[in-house]
């Protein structure tokens, strides 16, 4: 296995699918002649031609429309939204055709489009260009929202979502994208609904997704080391549908659990999974859920700020110690008694 | 109604044990007064009242050992002060000779104390369910176990119980800690906890039980870790005490009447903070690859409490005359036995000092204080005759012995260390410098 940057899987992935399907074409604003914003679609113009990587002028709501046309005379469109914040100017194509048209008439075309799209904030682009939207598709039915962390698991899932019959939001993140991992090379897919349990442990569960997911599964090995604490992590990979069983495998096993999430904590994936929890797996919990998320405000420009907003590491850390069972807490002596 | 809980002692800190409260429900509470006596794993420290009132109900009695921020007591108007223990009928029939029905809706007796430390089944008590905070997990599990809820001590937030505390509870009874929530069963049939029985294998009925306290456990920690993981190896020798005897009669004779007389110890600790200045290898510990020097010299003077054992430091003793040291060593002694030690009483010795002289031991070996490097363990003085210019003449010899760490200390240097500390006894007028 080769290890390919989280922007090379994504190129990997439309590249193959393009060249496996003819009915699959790209879309949206400076993807072809600028080779994208976040530069996923480098050389595909050259190697396809226009009527394959196609730009578009900057109107969401027109060319994510035309996509959904598209899909529904059996194309297979792969829209790229610049960041997932300006997806909001396309909302009525998204939730009330793509997400409606497949079950309001009879199941006569099915959708089979997918929206690419970078959340996450991090990188000063303010409040506008921050965000974690993501929740809100994952409450619509008749969407599909997939949220990979790994350059693998980023190549699996855009293959997948390209096949699948319904719209998928695919949930990129901007500070994943230099990232590094192994990808296979083989026709490597990962399914959707499928959480993945990325280390294994006994003391409690992290329950993330996209970049969190990363983030957790450093501060849970770099935890044990340190504080021999046993933590496992789930990485989430798809948010609808939602993988209950693993989530609820792990849960029982550990009795607690973190829902560890980049966007806000009011209405978000941890509050989703807290009710689940609840409802599912009420004698097995230990203590209550708890949800790590960022500060509920709009993200502000400033560095300090910023940093002080969003969530990430150390507030894991904390969260960590907090919940942590009292039986594996590492007693510290003091090493200042003498007897 | 305002709760009164486990406070912060000191910076390591986790646990606390409420050693004797001073005041009992009903009493009326003034800012300031002192409420309870409390044991860290440092010393014992009074626990102050921060509003007025009347105590309205302790939540955790003598002997507990509860976390930091655990409710310890409710202060409130003095409206309805609860009757201590009101035993109601018991509604189950169980009359705590075997296992009692387990989800019997019971309220925790303000005097239950963890099934382990209970020396009679408890009266069960009727009550509401909704007294008792568990986690869910800690319900089915008592359940499963036959374990009664209002026996167990809760150590979650807000004293909830947790699974922690039920594996606790079947722990002390011999019973394997549940198997992972997933798996169905284990492998054997959980045999149901008779919670209120001897635990298997209860000593014969003429020993008697008593609950090391949390400073002794600590103690027994300490003290198997240094012994277990320290290479300790010992020099002895033995110093003519003949003139520092007479010097400390000197010294004390002139004294006034309430000036506080030197003893043989405090010469011994100024002898060894000189000799530790010019050997600043023993006055050191081993980190890891790293041994590190201690810039300060602090002795520590082993002093036997009632609980055990506790070693006050006097700082920078090389620094200090012998009438500090005495006055110090006196009031950190004093402060011992009266249980009133400070967590800065105790911290930051480099070296130490144990002396049973004054118990007729005719050697003595110490084990080491980590992390410190070594300890200075000192015999009885006895006349003894010794040759002097080929005729016996009768001195007085006491035999000390250090016990050293082998890892950073090597027998030359702890030898010539040792040569030291003699040489400045049996000159003692060098300790006046």
């Amino acid at each position: 296995m080769a290890e390919i940057t989280y922007r090379q899987a994504l190129h990997d992935g439309l590249r193959e699918e393009l060249l496996r399907d003819e009915n699959v074409f790209l879309l949206g604003e400076e993807i072809a002649v600028f080779e994208g914003s976040y530069k996923i679609t480098a050389g595909l113009l050259k190697e396809f031609g226009p009527k394959r990587v196609v730009d578009t002028p900057i109107a969401e709501n027109g060319f994510v429309g035309m996509a959904t046309g598209a899909a529904m005379l059996g194309l297979r469109p792969i829209v790229e939204i610049m960041t997932i914040n300006f997806i909001v100017l396309a909302m009525d194509e998204i939730v009330n055709h793509a997400a409606k048209i497949y079950a309001m008439f009879g199941g006569q075309c099915p959708i089979p489009l997918v929206i690419r799209t970078p959340g996450g904030g991090g990188q000063q682009l303010a409040a506008t260009h921050s965000q974690n939207l993501e929740v809100w598709f994952a409450h619509v039915p008749g969407l599909k929202v997939v949220a990979p962390s790994t350059p693998a698991d980023a190549k699996g899932l855009l293959r997948t979502s390209v096949r699948d019959n319904n719209p998928v939001i695919f949930l990129e993140n901007l500070a994943l994208y230099n990232t590094k991992g192994e990808a296979p090379t083989d026709g490597y897919m990962v399914p959707i609904g499928q959480a993945k349990v990325t280390k294994e442990g006994t003391d409690l569960t992290v329950l993330s997704y996209s970049r969190m997911a990363a983030v957790a599964l450093d501060v849970a090995r770099r935890m044990e080391q340190e504080n021999q604490l046993s933590i496992e992590v789930v990485d989430l990979r798809s948010l609808r549908p939602l993988d209950q069983e693993t989530i609820l495998n792990s849960v029982r096993k550990t009795n607690r659990a973190i829902v560890f999430e980049e966007d806000w904590r009011s209405f978000g994936i941890g509050a989703e999974i807290a009710a689940l929890l609840q409802e599912e797996a009420f004698d097995d919990l230990d203590a209550p859920v708890k949800r790590v998320a960022s500060l509920e405000v709009p993200l502000p420009y400033s560095k300090p700020l910023e940093l002080a907003t969003l969530t990430g590491a150390k507030q894991l850390v904390d969260a960590i110690k907090e919940l942590a069972p009292r039986r594996s807490r590492h007693l510290s002596v003091s090493p200042t008694l003498l007897p | 109604m305002s709760e009164v809980n486990m406070p912060r002692l000191s910076d390591t800190m986790q646990e606390g044990t409420v050693a004797r409260w001073l005041k009992k429900p009903g009493d009326e509470i003034k800012k300031g007064d002192i409420l309870a006596e409390i044991e860290t794993d440092k010393a014992t420290m009074d626990l102050e009242a921060y509003e007025a009132g009347t105590l309205q109900q302790i939540m955790v009695q003598e002997g507990e050992t509860v976390p930091i921020g655990q409710v310890v007591a409710l202060i409130g108007t003095g409206a309805a002060v609860p009757q201590p223990a009101q035993p109601a009928p018991a509604k189950t029939g169980a009359d705590g000779a075997g296992t009692a029905p387990v989800p019997a809706p019971v309220e925790r007796p303000p005097a239950a104390e963890t099934s382990a430390q209970s020396k009679e089944p408890a009266t069960i008590e009727s009550g509401e369910r909704g007294a008792i905070k568990a986690s869910p997990l800690a319900r089915r599990m008592a359940e499963e176990h036959d374990i009664d809820l209002s026996r167990v001590q809760g150590t979650g937030p807000g004293g909830r119980i947790v699974r922690d505390d039920i594996e606790d509870v079947l722990e002390q009874h011999g019973a394997p800690p549940a198997a992972p929530a997933a798996a169905p069963k284990p492998t054997a049939p959980p045999e149901p906890v008779p919670i209120p029985a001897a635990p298997p294998g209860a000593p014969p009925p003429e020993t008697e039980i008593v609950k090391l306290s949390r400073v002794q456990m600590l103690i027994a920690r300490r003290l198997t870790e240094s012994k277990q993981t320290i290479p300790h190896f010992y020099v002895s020798s033995e110093v003519d005490m003949t003139d520092a005897l007479a010097l400390r009669q000197t010294l004390n004779a002139s004294a006034g009447e309430d000036s506080v007389k030197v003893t043989v110890n405090d010469l011994i600790v100024k002898a060894c903070a000189l000799a530790l200045e010019k050997f600043p290898e023993v006055n050191s510990t081993i980190k890891d690859d790293q041994l590190i020097k201690y810039k300060h010299i602090n002795v520590g003077i082993a002093v036997d409490v009632p609980s055990g054992l506790v070693v006050p430091v006097i700082r920078d003793t090389n620094s200090k005359g012998v009438r500090t040291i005495a006055r110090e060593a006196k009031a950190l002694i004093a402060k011992a036995r009266d249980n009133k030690l400070a967590p800065v009483d105790l911290e930051g010795g480099t070296f130490s000092v144990s002396n049973l002289g004054m118990m007729d031991a005719s050697t003595f070996i110490a084990v080491i204080n980590p992390p410190q490097a070594a300890i200075l363990a000192i015999a009885s003085t006895r006349k003894q005759f010794v040759p002097v210019d080929g005729q016996p003449v009768i001195r007085d010899l006491m035999a000390m012995t250090l016990s050293a760490d082998h890892r950073i200390l090597y027998g030359a240097t702890v030898a010539r260390f040792l040569q030291e500390v003699k040489r400045l006894l049996q000159n003692p007028y060098t300790l006046l410098g």
